[in-house]
C-alpha cells in the first residue's frame, strides 16, 4: 500500500482537497481567502517532504564533518523559503482588495455583492454613481 | 490600549524579544535560522509596540517616508554585492576573509547579507502593518 | 443543490491525485531520483568553499543569491501593491 507508506504525500493532497472545498461552498470572503492559504501550505508540505532520507539527520555540521553520507539533500529546504514569501505577499494583496470592496458596497458577502452591482445598465441599482 | 498590566509587561519584555531576533540573524551561518526568520521575530516586537503604546511611539525610522528609504537602500546594496558577475567574468570584488568555520566573524559574504535581509523583511511586515490599522 | 456538485468536484480532484501519488517511488529511500550529484556536491564543498556550518545558509546566500535577491524583490513589490491599493485611509 504505497498510500498508507508515503504518509506526507497523501495528508498534503487531502489538505489540499479541504482548502479547496473551503474556497468553493462559502459566501464570505475571509473564508475563501483563509482556504486559499490552506492550499498553497498543503503544496509546501509536499515539496518539502521529497528530501528526507530514512536514518540521517538535519543539514547542520555541529562537530565534525561526518561525510557525505550523513545529511538528508538540502534543497527543498531552500527551494520553500521563497514560496512561503510569495504566499504572504498574496494574501496580504488580497486583504487589501477585501477592504476597499467593503468600504464600497458595506458588506463582505459575496451573493449581496453580486446582487448589488446587478446589470450594468440597471437604473434600480444601490451605487453612488452609474 | 489603556491596560496597565499590559503597559508594564510590553515595556519589560520587548528589548528581550529584539535581542533574540539580532541573535537569530547574527548567528545565521552556524546555527538554524538567517534572515527571515531574524526579520519576522523583530518585526513581531514592532508589531506589538505600535498596538500597546500607540502610533507616535516606534522609532521614527520604520514610519513610512524612512521606511521605503531604508528597504529601497538596502536591496540596492545586495544587488551590488552579488550582481557584480554580469558584467563581465574576470571581475571579482574584494571580499572578507573566510576565516575559520565556528567563529562569528566567517564565511565572506553571508554575514552582510543576512543582516540586509532581516532589515528589509522586517521593514516590510510593519509597513505592510501600518496600512491595515486604523489610528 | 451548487453544494452537492462542489463537493462531487472535489471528491473527483482528490481522487485523481491520489492515483497519480500512489504511483511515486518509496518515502525516505536513498535511491530515489531527486538525491543526485548536484545535493551531494554542495554537501562536500559548502564547508571548504564559503566556511558555513548551516549547508542551508551556504546554498540560499552564497551558491543561489540571485534567487534570494528576486524574492526579496517579490516582497518589496508587495507592499507597493498594498500602499497603491490603500492609499488615502490616513486622511
Amino acid at each position: 500500500m504505497t498510500l498508507l507508506h508515503n504518509y506526507y504525500e497523501s495528508a498534503s493532497i487531502i489538505l489540499f482537497g479541504i482548502g479547496l472545498a473551503t474556497l468553493m461552498l462559502n459566501k464570505n470572503l475571509i473564508k475563501k481567502i483563509i482556504g486559499m492559504n490552506v492550499m498553497d501550505t498543503s503544496v509546501f508540505l509536499f515539496l518539502v517532504s521529497k528530501g528526507y532520507i530514512a536514518g540521517r539527520s538535519a543539514p547542520i555540521i555541529t562537530e565534525n564533518y561526518e561525510g557525505v553520507n550523513a545529511y538528508i539533500n538540502p534543497i527543498p529546504s531552500a527551494l520553500i523559503l521563497t514560496g512561503i514569501v510569495v504566499a504572504v505577499s498574496v494574501t496580504a494583496f488580497l486583504l487589501a482588495l477585501t477592504i476597499k470592496l467593503y468600504e464600497t458596497y458595506g458588506t463582505v458577502d459575496l451573493e449581496e455583492i453580486m446582487k448589488m452591482k446587478g446589470d450594468d445598465h440597471d437604473v434600480n441599482s444601490k451605487l453612488p454613481f452609474s | 490600549m489603556d491596560d496597565l498590566i499590559l503597559k508594564k509587561i510590553v515595556k519589560f519584555i520587548t528589548p528581550c524579544i529584539q535581542l533574540f531576533g539580532i541573535y537569530v540573524i547574527m548567528y545565521g551561518h552556524i546555527t538554524p535560522g538567517g534572515g527571515f526568520s531574524g526579520g519576522t521575530i523583530i518585526a513581531a516586537s514592532l508589531i506589538l509596540q505600535h498596538i500597546t503604546f500607540g502610533k507616535n511611539n516606534v522609532h521614527f525610522i520604520f514610519r513610512k517616508e524612512m521606511a521605503l528609504k531604508l528597504i529601497g537602500f538596502s536591496l540596492i546594496l545586495y544587488s551590488t554585492i552579488k550582481g557584480y558577475s554580469f558584467f563581465g567574468s574576470q571581475f571579482h570584488l574584494p571580499h572578507p576573509p573566510i576565516g575559520v568555520p565556528g567563529n562569528l566573524f566567517s564565511g565572506g559574504f553571508i554575514l552582510p547579507l543576512n543582516i540586509l535581509i532581516g532589515v528589509t523583511v522586517s521593514s516590510t511586515f510593519y509597513v505592510i502593518f501600518t496600512l491595515f490599522s486604523n489610528e | 443543490m451548487k453544494n452537492l456538485i462542489c463537493i462531487i468536484i472535489t471528491v473527483l480532484i482528490i481522487g485523481v491525485l491520489l492515483v497519480g501519488v500512489s504511483e511515486l517511488p518509496e518515502f525516505g529511500n536513498p535511491n530515489n531520483p531527486e538525491h543526485n550529484a548536484l545535493s551531494k556536491g554542495y554537501i562536500e564543498n559548502a564547508m571548504k568553499d564559503t566556511g558555513a556550518k548551516n549547508i542551508v545558509s551556504a546554498v540560499i546566500l552564497d551558491y543561489r543569491a540571485l534567487d534570494t535577491f528576486i524574492e526579496a524583490t517579490v516582497l518589496f513589490s508587495g507592499a507597493i501593491a498594498v500602499m497603491t491599493v490603500l492609499k488615502e485611509r490616513d486622511k
